[in-house]
């Protein structure tokens, strides 16, 4: 008789299970979730905007030293939602990737390239019984020569897709329901209704006023494609804003 | 293949003579997006599903059919990353043969090179079989071919099949209407009628993907609007 479950490793190595799934792929997902924190990211007419919830668990600790917001090349961003330690390898071979790209060919790496090569990289640790996946959801973002704003999220599967809104960990369900509503219509936002609709996203699904210093936004706008994170006073701007508008 | 610090393979068989690790894969196959293809006298028309997990996801960022070179074409059901690989591997398998014999890449060559990839990673050590099936549409000189590569790596010619979630319904749906004769207008006709079948929703020139090879050998994937004057043609 064949047996069913590979001999129970199917959950241990990712080897396919008898349903015909990768069960170390699956708990990667949950160990995004189980980091506690929500990322969400907004595409506009020229702009692109993420939000990441800072939560710094022991008042002893810096909070500068906490983020999940990266630069990986002066354009490009990435926001890293999950473990904070894959996350930071992540980043590094991102960067290091982006950057041995833009000596090769003479120019800066896409947006969607380097999502592509994050995606890529993922599927070879859901293939290759060595290294497991990582427990990091990374949203790309930069703005494109030919295309515009650009957003793309790619998971532990080795999925990438470019979005129009998306959310990433602990909320993410909920926040890509009240995504949907506001972006149904294919509204094209300002630089200003990008950063407010990202940031009430997280409010929303929170069911908590943010305090500046709770969140961290990372911004890239086509004038100026560089990518940067606001300071405490830009985002207090911008919660003002928020809160004045309802 | 791949540099794996397993030097045993995971794929084994059970008592009974199974390699249960690719009747899984099977399994990850068949709980994938319904895909097609049909070939008809004078071409090969390829198509799937395009489901996307929201609306809040650009379609246009997403691609399912894949061009392995100018006139051969690739569509799969199973798992999306998977699929990424292979394509990447098959066109490089295409262009080092262009490279030695200053000439196109016959369709079973490539078909034959891309399911030795798929058969290697089912007994290498420390690898898994791909959770894919291809279907690959080319016309060369031999004319229109269409086969189908499974995770096993075993593949073969097909006039018309199917392949992922509706898959018993489309090969019966296909076998009624299949036919030697068809024009490469009907067989896209035919598939759309097939992917309707087993469709949830309004099937419409975003939620598809066509791809067409026909006597000019340029594969090519239909624009969303091509597709719904197809569709129009259809009601």
């Amino acid at each position: 008789m064949s047996r069913g479950s590979g001999g129970g490793y199917d959950r241990h190595i990712t080897i396919f299970s008898p349903e015909g799934r990768l069960f170390q792929v699956e708990y990667a997902f949950k160990a995004v979730k189980a980091a506690g924190v929500t990322s969400i990211g907004v595409r506009g007419k020229d702009s692109v905007c993420v939000v990441t919830q800072k939560k710094v668990p022991d008042k002893l600790l810096d909070p500068s030293s906490i983020t999940h917001l990266f630069a990986v090349t002066k354009y490009l961003g990435l926001v890293a939602t999950g473990t904070t330690a894959d996350a930071r390898t992540l980043v590094q071979q991102a960067r290091n990737e982006a950057a041995e790209f833009r000596h090769k060919y003479g120019y800066e790496m896409p947006a969607d390239t380097l999502a592509r090569w994050i995606a890529d990289k993922s599927q070879v640790y859901t293939q290759h019984a060595y290294m497991r996946p990582l427990g990091v959801v990374a949203m790309v973002l930069g703005i494109d020569d030919e295309v515009g704003p650009q957003l793309f999220k790619c998971d532990p599967a080795g999925h990438f897709f470019g979005h129009k809104a998306t959310s990433a960990g602990l909320k993410e369900q909920e926040a890509i329901n009240f995504l949907e509503k506001k972006m149904k219509n294919d509204p094209a936002f300002t630089y200003e209704e990008t950063v407010q609709t990202a940031i009430s996203a997280l409010q929303s699904v929170l069911q908590e006023d943010l305090k500046a210093t709770e969140i961290e936004v990372g911004v890239v706008v086509k004038g100026n494609p560089i990518f940067r994170a606001l300071s405490t006073d830009e985002i207090d701007e911008h919660l003002t804003a928020i809160s004045e508008r309802d | 293949m791949g540099d794996s610090q397993y030097s045993f393979s995971l794929t084994t068989f059970s008592p009974s003579g199974k390699l249960v690790q690719i009747e899984h894969a099977l399994t990850a196959v068949g709980s994938g997006q319904t895909s097609l293809g049909i070939k008809a006298a004078n071409g090969v028309v390829i198509a799937t599903e395009k489901k996307l997990p929201s609306i809040l996801v650009d379609e246009a960022s997403v691609q399912k059919i894949q061009i392995l070179t100018p006139n051969i074409g690739v569509v799969y059901s199973g798992m999306g990353p998977d699929s990424r690989v292979l394509v990447r591997k098959s066109r490089k398998q295409a262009e080092q043969y262009h490279r030695l014999y200053k000439e196109a890449i016959p369709v079973t060559q490539l078909v034959r090179e891309t399911a030795a990839v798929m058969q290697e990673f089912t007994q290498s050590g420390g690898v898994r079989p791909f959770g894919v099936s291809l279907l690959v549409a080319g016309f060369d000189d031999k004319g229109p071919q269409l086969y189908q590569v499974d995770p096993s790596g075993s593949y073969f010619s097909w006039k018309a099949s199917a392949m992922g979630k509706n898959v018993s319904n489309a090969k019966t749906f296909l076998e009624k209407r299949y036919t030697d004769d068809m024009e490469l207008d009907d067989a896209v006709h035919t598939a759309i009628l097939t992917l309707k079948e087993g469709f949830e929703g309004q099937i419409s020139g975003k939620n598809i993907e066509i791809g067409i090879i026909g006597a000019d050998k340029q594969f090519r994937v239909l624009t969303p609007a091509e597709i719904e004057d197809y569709l129009q043609e259809v009601e």
